[in-house]
């Protein structure tokens, strides 16, 4: 049993694992936030960088597009059974 | 060729064969020494024209060395080490050897001056990487490795119409920056056959078609040469394109699109390399000296990142024999060290701070920010987000986390771990010291990507991802199924024509063409051969077998004259003699 196993394997340790990662988002989010207005950011290419956690908020709307939007394409249109170029 | 300029390109294609003739430890060391003199020769290398060769009446250039070239060889010859390192347990010969010379030709290629020998060197490039896919020698890889074929000689052909066109309008064979010609036919045939190497869609089926199919190591170079040298001449021609602006950001997104869809884990990592093709053109396309460094930056990471996820996936497909994600799982528990050297791989390529992709993607997205393309910027974001969602979340959890698949294989051999420790050391180097990196560009650099917004930017963006993909977790099952892409066009057409050919077109062919064909060409062929026939018994023959029997009965009568007694002769002769005289006294 490795040092992976025992964190995955363990219930306990597991819902750990998982508080500590939202913990760290919520902080991500905070910093992103907060630490802008307190030390002079560098200037920004487009007026939206400057909206408040725009990475975070970018990041969250881009990843949910992308998997929404590709499983659409993929059940409409692009995915065939796995032998299709074989018959 | 002066001597002192040795061609690094020159000396792996031909110093590939000695392989064939050395065994055991002798070959391993070999095999590691050729790369490592090519890296050797680059790195020694100072700016000028080398191997100025006259062929023909032209006017060849075998070694321009500039910033450009140079920093493509730099990554170009050491990929070749870590590649050879990753391939050593391999005992194939051949697959050396064709490694060998295609990371030659990317090096011809590189130092090319003049349009021929970039012909030349380009077409090497083609015919050497399709043995890496057919030695694998199963059916499907000789059927994908066709195709690759295929795609890549209609791409020659086209780039050999674009020099000879360009040859006769312009008397040289020069290869320089072709704006001045933008837009004429030349131009446009060039360009076409350099985006068909770089896989920019819809010419780029041919890399997620035939990379998965190559073989464990041969799949690693692969990787690295064909779409960077490309990159490269881009680069060389094209720097300041705009078509090759969107075309980038298109193609971005495009790998991300697809990689939601697939199930097999070479072919998700490959549409990932079109995804960062993307960036690399777009960077291209946009033209500004930060840009082309981006561009030039990003080929240098990409090449190690990009390796260490292919070496990775290639050592779980060498241990399991498995090769879909729908089948993998729960590998983590026996082979952790592969998980955590792949980890650093899709940490660089996510652009994670302190890994390589942050501080070369990073150039490329801020040259397009300061060009207020908005929309641009938007997709290139949009497709880092997306890299990190498969190369950084997808992948590695339906490989080596998800359900249990009771697969227990052992940790990959030393050899491809050493390799992998390698590409991770370089991806972790980038990141933490870029000046490295950005020393070696071709523009001075005055990009800090260490910013605090940046950084926090990017940490927001991947953190917010990877909630979205948790959230959306039970969505992104890998199916086994195949995705429609523009192979299409010649896989299913094909497909077709085979069946149409067997089926109907059989019949057809055998019950009516064949009938007309009877009728129509058989029968009056014959007819005519037949009178030919007895034209040539009555007349021809009765000719000649008249002459024959003239001939005969000529002799016949000349037979009776002919009793061999000398007396008897002698008379006639007299006879003759005299009758002579008569005549002359007659006459005179």
């Amino acid at each position: 049993m490795n040092f992976l196993e025992r964190q995955l394997e363990d219930k306990v340790r597991f819902a750990r694992i998982k508080r500590l990662f939202y913990v760290v988002l919520g902080v991500i989010a905070v910093a992103e936030i907060v630490l802008p207005l307190v030390f002079e950011g560098e200037e920004h290419h487009f007026g939206f960088e400057g909206f408040p956690a725009w990475g975070s908020l970018y990041g969250l709307i881009s990843c949910v597009a992308i998997i929404v939007v590709s499983k659409l394409i993929g059940k409409a249109w692009l995915m065939r059974r796995e032998n299709y170029y074989d018959s | 060729m002066t001597l002192e300029w040795v061609h690094p390109g020159l000396l792996l294609i031909l110093g590939a064969w000695l392989l064939v003739f050395l065994k055991g430890p002798i070959k391993r060391i070999a095999m590691l020494v050729l790369p490592g003199a090519a890296l050797v020769d680059c790195l020694l290398m100072s700016p000028g024209t080398y191997g100025a060769v006259t062929f023909m009446g032209q006017d060849l250039v075998l070694g321009r060395v500039d910033s450009l070239s140079l920093v493509f060889s730099y990554i170009f010859s050491l990929m070749a080490f870590v590649g050879m390192v990753y391939a050593l347990h391999v005992k194939d010969d051949f697959q050396h050897v064709s490694a060998l010379i295609y990371v030659g030709g990317a090096l011809g290629v590189t130092f090319a001056g003049d349009f021929l020998s970039l012909y030349l060197f380009w077409e090497l490039m083609a015919i050497s990487s399709v043995l890496l896919v057919w030695l694998r020698r199963e059916p499907s890889a000789v059927a994908a490795g066709f195709r690759y074929l295929l795609m890549h000689i209609v791409g020659g052909l086209v780039l050999l119409a674009g020099i000879v066109v360009h040859w006769s309008q312009t008397g040289s064979l020069a290869f320089e920056d072709m704006g001045v010609f933008s837009g004429g036919l030349a131009w446009t045939l060039i360009l076409v056959a350099f985006l068909l190497n770089a896989a920019v869609p819809p010419l780029g089926a041919w890399l997620p078609d035939a990379y998965p199919e190559a073989t464990v190591t041969g799949a690693v170079f692969m990787t690295a040469f064909t779409t960077k040298s490309a990159v490269y001449v881009l680069i060389r021609g094209f720097a300041g394109t705009e078509l090759l602006i969107w075309l980038g950001g298109a193609m971005a997104v495009y790998g991300v699109v697809y990689a939601v869809l697939e199930n097999d884990a070479r072919r998700l990592l490959a549409y990932h390399i079109i995804s960062q093709v993307g960036y690399m053109v777009c960077g291209v396309g946009v033209g500004t000296a930060l840009a082309i460094n981006g561009a030039t930056a990003h080929a240098f990471a990409h090449i190690l990142y990009k390796a260490l996820l292919f070496m990775g996936a290639g050592a779980v497909i060498q241990m399991t024999g498995v090769r879909k994600l729908s089948e993998m799982g729960g590998l983590y528990k026996t082979m952790p060290i592969t998980l955590g050297l792949y980890m650093i791989g899709a940490f660089a390529i996510s652009a994670v701070p302190l890994f390589s992709g942050f501080v070369s993607k990073s150039m490329v997205i801020s040259a397009a920010g300061e060009e207020h393309l908005t929309t641009i910027f938007l997709m290139l974001t949009l497709a880092s987000a997306g890299t990190f969602l498969h190369t950084g979340l997808k992948l590695p959890y339906y490989m080596f986390f998800a359900k249990d698949s009771g697969l227990r294989p052992k940790e990959a051999p030393t050899n491809m771990l050493v390799a992998m420790g390698l590409a991770a050391l370089g991806c972790v180097l980038i990141g933490v010291l870029p000046g490295l990196l950005y020393a070696h560009l071709p523009n001075p650099v005055d990009f800090i990507p260490y910013t605090l917004t940046h950084v926090m930017s990017t940490l927001g963006m991947l953190g917010f991802t990877a909630l979205g993909f948790f959230l959306l977790l039970k969505h992104l099952d890998p199916e086994p199924k195949v995705s429609l892409d523009t192979d299409w066009f010649y896989r299913r057409p094909s497909l077709r024509l085979v069946s149409l050919v067997q089926g109907p077109l059989a019949r057809l062919e055998y019950g009516f063409v064949g009938e007309i064909y009877e009728r129509l060409v058989r029968g009056p062929v014959l007819g005519v051969a037949n009178l030919f026939r007895k034209l040539d018994s009555l007349v021809v023959d009765s000719a000649i077998v008249g002459v024959g029997r003239s001939t005969q009965s000529l002799s016949q009568v000349l037979k009776t004259m002919e009793n061999g007694q000398v007396q008897y002769y002698g008379l006639i002769m007299a006879a003759g003699i005299l009758a002579l005289l008569a005549l002359a006294v007659f006459f005179s």
